[in-house]
């Protein structure tokens, strides 16, 4: 390799001090929130003059973030099941059909992932106003399929192009009829890039905000809209209870698809 | 009296836009035969085997199973065993469990799929093998593997898509060893394909040997190493020199050749010498034709007694290989011609670097072609 790590000589150190410091800047201001989410100053005072575990509490007693909570997660597995399901079904399209335009299609299905979001947030808010999906769970849902699918078709797309269509022939050979040989044998076998799809689009709606600023109505608010609305009236320690369980669920899911991918390299 | 033939490929043809990959192949199988495709990569064996395991549809012609055409039979339920080139185990299941799919999707019983998985295990001699993952074998287990779980319900037909070309050498041998035996205990038809002629020698009771899309000849290793039909058989199976002559003078079914350097063949008659058709084909004098000789027929006489030889030619190398000897000489107009000789097969030393030699051969050890 041209740039063999071993040979760096003094360079080593000094490409080491940059990652660190990289690492530092990227991850200190979500470190301080957690900290300061079991800091006792009411106004986010740091280092904290104690610590504490108050603003949890009052997060858990009220009851608008606990349905926030749960819109969110309601919002976030539904787009999750859906992006997936119909994210392998336009991978197999995508991979294994031979029709004119595939390619424009492929980027069509990405197009999402370059565009600005608020871009998209706007366009979307517009038709939805037409059809009064503004407000809805079924807006929130298409709304953030938009955003998850592109990560789903990536994810699974990658899993199938590496997968030997001759295993699938093998298992059609055996007895198995096409769509019997794709569930039990191709699905099964790609069931990582699948995971994976998974993850990454209920963390595609988990954790997004533009759009569902735009979609949110009094009575249907995900938890990052309320963080946000919140911030607006009043910087309480309570913001940053909820940020710190916010990311903690991120963490474990971003963790489990690091595991993931190491448990099989495949 | 016409029996059915057990397979029947009638006219297959398979043709992408101009390209065709398979021109024209007919070929009848009986029941329990062990008949391989050979031939080069792109001459259409691979192809043909796609054809009859329905993953290829073909432009034209017909396959029929015991007398009923397979074209309308979607592959799932054409009831054919087949092994592939890659390894094609399921990687998510265990190799039992490889095993008992083809028998799951059949809806048989649990007592049955256990019965037969242990009885598959047996027959390809991998029973502490049945819960490991596919990932933890070789490439030879997992093709055994593989045999095992297409025989598993018991097909009447077995293919084999050059199963052993991923393996070294040894390996190789002895899971055509295996093949061998396992067809020999269960009697199923295989249809095999490779590009490794020693394979098909091994193995088969007939080789089908494949150029260009079509067959060039059928029969046993041995008629097609003594009587290839067609010089590119001639030249495909086994070692051959093929000397480029003119035909002097054809009368009937005797012919006279000149060589290059202008030394007269007479009396190249005879149906084993020629090849009957060729005769019939009209060979006529002036036409430029190939003379094949195998290495191990061919004699070799020192000094220049014109009647102790035919060609005459220099040696170029002498190489001993224990149980034969391999001379290779140069014709005057530059043609290279090896002879493989017994070590007892000269008199006194054998020929060395530079010695002029005549080179010889029996009476029916040479075939002509026309020239390729």
């Amino acid at each position: 390799m041209l740039l063999d790590f071993d040979r760096l000589g003094w360079l080593r150190y000094a490409l080491c001090l940059v990652a660190v410091l990289v690492g530092l800047f990227l991850l200190l201001p979500i470190l301080l929130i957690v900290a300061l989410s079991f800091g006792s100053s009411q106004w986010l005072q740091f280092p904290p003059p104690a610590w504490t575990l108050k603003w949890y509490g009052q997060l858990f007693a009220d009851p608008e973030w606990l349905t926030s909570f749960f819109v969110s997660l309601r919002i976030a597995l539904t787009v999750m099941v859906l992006s997936t399901v119909i994210g392998l079904m336009a991978s197999f399209g995508l991979t294994r059909g031979r029709f004119p335009g595939r390619e424009l299609v492929r980027a069509l299905f990405l197009t999402p992932m370059v565009l600005p979001v608020v871009v998209l947030a706007v366009a979307l808010y517009a038709l939805f106003l037409r059809i009064q999906l503004n407000g809805t769970f079924i807006g929130f849902v298409i709304a953030h399929l938009v955003v998850a699918l592109p990560f789903a078709i990536i994810s699974i797309c990658n899993a199938l192009e590496r997968f030997d269509i001759a295993i699938e022939d093998a298992a059609i050979i055996c007895g198995a009829s096409p769509l019997e040989a794709k569930l039990r044998v191709t699905i099964p076998s790609i069931r990582l890039g699948v995971f994976g799809a998974a993850i990454f689009s209920f963390l595609a709606s988990w954790d997004e905000v533009v759009i569902a600023i735009f979609m949110a109505s009094p009575d249907l608010q995900t938890l990052p809209v309320r963080i946000f609305s919140t911030l607006r009236q009043d910087l309480s320690p309570v913001i940053a209870a909820v940020s710190s369980i916010l990311v903690g669920f991120t963490a474990v899911l971003m963790l489990l698809a690091a595991f993931l991918r190491k448990d099989k390299p495949s | 009296m016409t029996t059915t033939p057990f397979l029947s490929i009638r006219g297959v043809a398979k043709r992408y836009g101009a390209v065709a990959a398979v021109e024209d192949v007919s070929l009848d199988i009986a029941e329990g035969e062990f008949v391989t495709f050979l031939g080069p990569s792109g001459s259409g064996k691979s192809t043909t085997l796609y054809v009859i395991a329905g993953f290829q549809g073909p432009s034209v012609g017909d396959v029929l199973l015991r007398g009923s055409s397979l074209l309308r039979v979607p592959s799932n339920k054409r009831n054919i065993g087949m092994v592939f080139q890659r390894y094609t185990l399921f990687p998510h299941l265990s190799i039992a469990d490889n095993i008992a799919f083809p028998l799951k999707v059949r809806r048989r019983s649990k007592a049955e799929i256990d019965a037969r998985v242990q009885a598959m295990l047996r027959l390809v001699r991998l029973e502490r093998y049945a819960e490991r993952m596919p990932a933890q074998l070789s490439g030879g287990q997992q093709q055994r593997v593989a045999l095992a779980r297409a025989l598993a319900y018991d097909p009447p037909l077995l293919l084999m898509d050059e199963p052993l070309s991923a393996l070294d050498k040894k390996l190789k041998e002895e899971i055509q060893f295996e093949i061998k035996r396992i067809h020999n205990e269960t009697g199923v038809t295989i249809l095999y394909v490779t590009h490794d002629q020693e394979e098909a020698l091994r193995l088969s009771d007939r080789v089908a040997l494949f150029n260009n899309g079509r067959i060039e000849q059928v029969g046993s290793g041995r008629d097609l190493y003594d009587a290839p039909a067609t010089h590119f058989v001639a030249g495909f199976i086994g070692n051959s020199n093929f000397l480029p002559a003119k035909v002097a003078s054809a009368s009937g079914a005797a012919f006279e050749a000149v060589l290059p350097d202008g030394s007269r063949l007479p009396g190249l008659t005879g149906a084993r010498l020629a090849g009957a058709s060729l005769a019939g084909a009209g060979l006529k004098a002036g036409d430029d034709v190939a003379i094949m000789v195998r290495p191990e027929r061919l004699t070799i006489t020192r000094g220049d007694d014109m009647a102790a030889g035919l060609v005459p030619a220099t040696v170029t190398a002498t190489t001993f290989l224990g149980d034969v000897v391999h001379v290779l000489t140069r014709t005057s107009w530059g043609g290279e011609v090896s002879i493989r000789l017994p070590c007892d097969g000269f008199r006194g030393e054998p020929p060395q670097t530079a010695d002029k030699v005549r080179l010889g051969w029996p009476a029916g050890a040479a075939r002509i072609y026309s020239a390729p």
